[in-house]
């Protein structure tokens, strides 16, 4: 087993890998963590998730846009690839499964995909219906995949009026799913008036409400580690 | 502002046939809306062989030096319709290079489409650098120097190209049908001949132009 500065040292190397958008180093990271026998699902949040958390924080303060971002992600996608093997089943007492996708008549999804990349890495189990998905099949999806979440994405005035149609309908069948949406053209107010239970501001609050989340599940996943 | 000159020079070295500085402003999708200066960079596709590997490595040699100077770049690669499998390569079709090409005085779309410069013709590979280094822009070509020529439109196996001259007061007036042009392009994939056809490009004056000029310059 490796000892502390070791493992502080790995988990640095991927947390900068992904901060520095810098794929090599996170395999490098990787592949370290796991000759030396670390947890993998610990590499991964304590290191991976955690840098991605702190682009975050730089997207926030706009020194990073969204071309970073989505380098930063493929870095993280890159060590995730090869921890990902030697996971034990992730158990974060929030089994969650999230069906998403970009509405009918919109074909947007670089925000829909950040979102869904933060799912991935949090252990939900995502049911990605693509972009310009016919409204049904959401309605469908949940049905069929008993998901606790949906999100909606749209980044067109044209396409956001399909969304209210969509959250009647799931509400009607399942009225315990939660939806969120998001978009750059959808507003807090509009989730209120059509029903959805969250919300985010565009694709990058999207991204800070995923990663909030994952943030989340990480105290969550902590408390229970101590117990 | 910061003098792209060096840049220019460091790149003609590397061997650019043409670099120039857009500024592409007009131009961008929200995602990349920063970065509102474009490094056009060409290669003579008569001259080299492994355009693609060339440029390629311009475009890392252009980073290098804009990052030096503690500004950000994003390059779209020359062949990036081909990229897939990373989040980032969906970015790239946000941008096309024969943008860049026009706003940074380069050349202007013929009626083949395609970028025609005044001394290679559209015997040009083009790859780009999008960076929010204030560097100093060159100016934009307004206007189509194509004339009553109607070579390539006459000519084109497929009849994809329109016949319509382009401007930058309405630049993202469609001159090709891409359908057109692309099946050709599968169905002489299938005969297992070259499956680009490119008549379009070699029959241009300007590019016979400076066909013949490289030609001169190898011997
Ligand atoms: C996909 C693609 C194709 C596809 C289909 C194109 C399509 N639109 O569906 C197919 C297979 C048909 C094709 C064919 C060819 N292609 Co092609 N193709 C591309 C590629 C990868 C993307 C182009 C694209 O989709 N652009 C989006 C559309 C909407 O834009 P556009 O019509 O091309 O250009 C508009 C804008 O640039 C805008 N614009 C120009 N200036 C300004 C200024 C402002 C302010 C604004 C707002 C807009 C604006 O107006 C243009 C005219 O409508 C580019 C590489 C790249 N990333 O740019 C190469 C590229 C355009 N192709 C190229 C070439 C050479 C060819 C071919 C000759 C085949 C070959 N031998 O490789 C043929 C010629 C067909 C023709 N006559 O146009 C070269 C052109 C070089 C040049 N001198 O111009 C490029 C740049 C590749 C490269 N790296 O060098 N191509
Ligand atoms: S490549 Fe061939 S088919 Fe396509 S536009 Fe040019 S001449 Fe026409
Ligand atoms: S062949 Fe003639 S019309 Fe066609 S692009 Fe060249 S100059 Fe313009």
């Amino acid at each position: 087993m490796a000892d502390d500065a070791k493992k502080k040292e790995i988990y640095e190397k991927l947390r900068n890998g992904v901060i520095q958008y810098d794929e090599d180093a996170c395999k490098e990271g990787a592949q370290e963590a796991i000759d030396a026998g670390l947890d993998a699902n610990e590499a991964i949040f304590d290191g991976l998730v955690s840098g991605m958390e702190e682009v975050g924080r730089l997207f926030e303060a706009q020194e990073y846009f969204v071309p970073e971002i989505l380098m930063c992600a493929d870095a993280l996608y890159a060590g995730l690839d090869i921890l990902k093997p030697h996971c034990k089943q992730m158990d974060l007492g929030v089994k969650g499964s999230v069906v998403i996708g970009t509405v009918e008549g919109d074909v947007h999804d670089i925000g829909k995909n950040l979102v869904k990349m933060m799912f991935d890495v949090a252990g939900f189990n995502v049911y990605d219906l693509g972009r310009d998905v016919p409204l049904d099949k959401f309605v469908e999806e949940q049905l069929k995949t008993d998901s606790e979440l949906v999100c909606l994405s749209a980044m067109m005035t044209t396409s956001m009026v399909g969304m209210p149609k969509v959250i009647e309908k799931i509400k009607e069948k399942n009225p315990n799913c939660m939806i969120m949406i998001g978009g750059a053209p959808t507003s807090k107010e509009l989730a209120d008036k059509w029903g959805a239970d969250g919300y985010a501001e565009d694709a990058s609050n999207a991204l800070k409400e995923a990663i909030k989340m994952v943030a989340f599940l990480k105290k969550l996943r902590d408390e229970k580690l101590k117990k | 502002m910061v003098d792209a000159a060096p840049l220019k020079q460091l790149l003609k070295k590397e061997g650019a046939a043409l670099v120039g500085i857009g500024d592409i402003s007009k131009a961008l999708p929200r995602e990349i809306r920063h970065l509102n200066r474009g490094v056009a960079i060409a290669v003579n596709r008569g001259l080299n062989k492994d355009s693609i590997d060339l440029l390629c490595g311009l475009q890392r040699s252009a980073e290098d030096w804009i990052r030096e100077l503690g500004f950000k770049n994003l390059s779209i690669p020359p062949d990036s319709d081909r990229r897939t499998g990373k989040l980032i390569t969906r970015l790239y079709k946000l941008f096309c290079h024969k943008t860049a090409a026009t706003c940074s005085g380069l050349g202007w779309i013929g009626k083949n489409g395609l970028i025609i410069n005044s001394r290679y013709g559209s015997q040009l590979s083009w790859a780009t650098v999008l960076t929010d280094a204030p560097l100093k822009t060159d100016k934009a070509i307004t206007d189509s120097e194509c004339g009553d020529c109607e070579l390539c439109v006459k000519h084109c196996p497929s009849g994809a190209l329109k016949g319509g001259k382009w401007s930058l007061s309405d630049p993202l007036k469609q001159m090709v049908y891409y359908d057109r042009c692309k099946a050709l392009k599968s169905n002489r994939q299938r005969f297992d001949e070259k499956p680009n056809c490119g008549l379009c490009v070699t029959i241009c004056p300007y590019s016979r132009k400076s066909r013949k000029k490289s030609m001169k310059e190898k011997i």
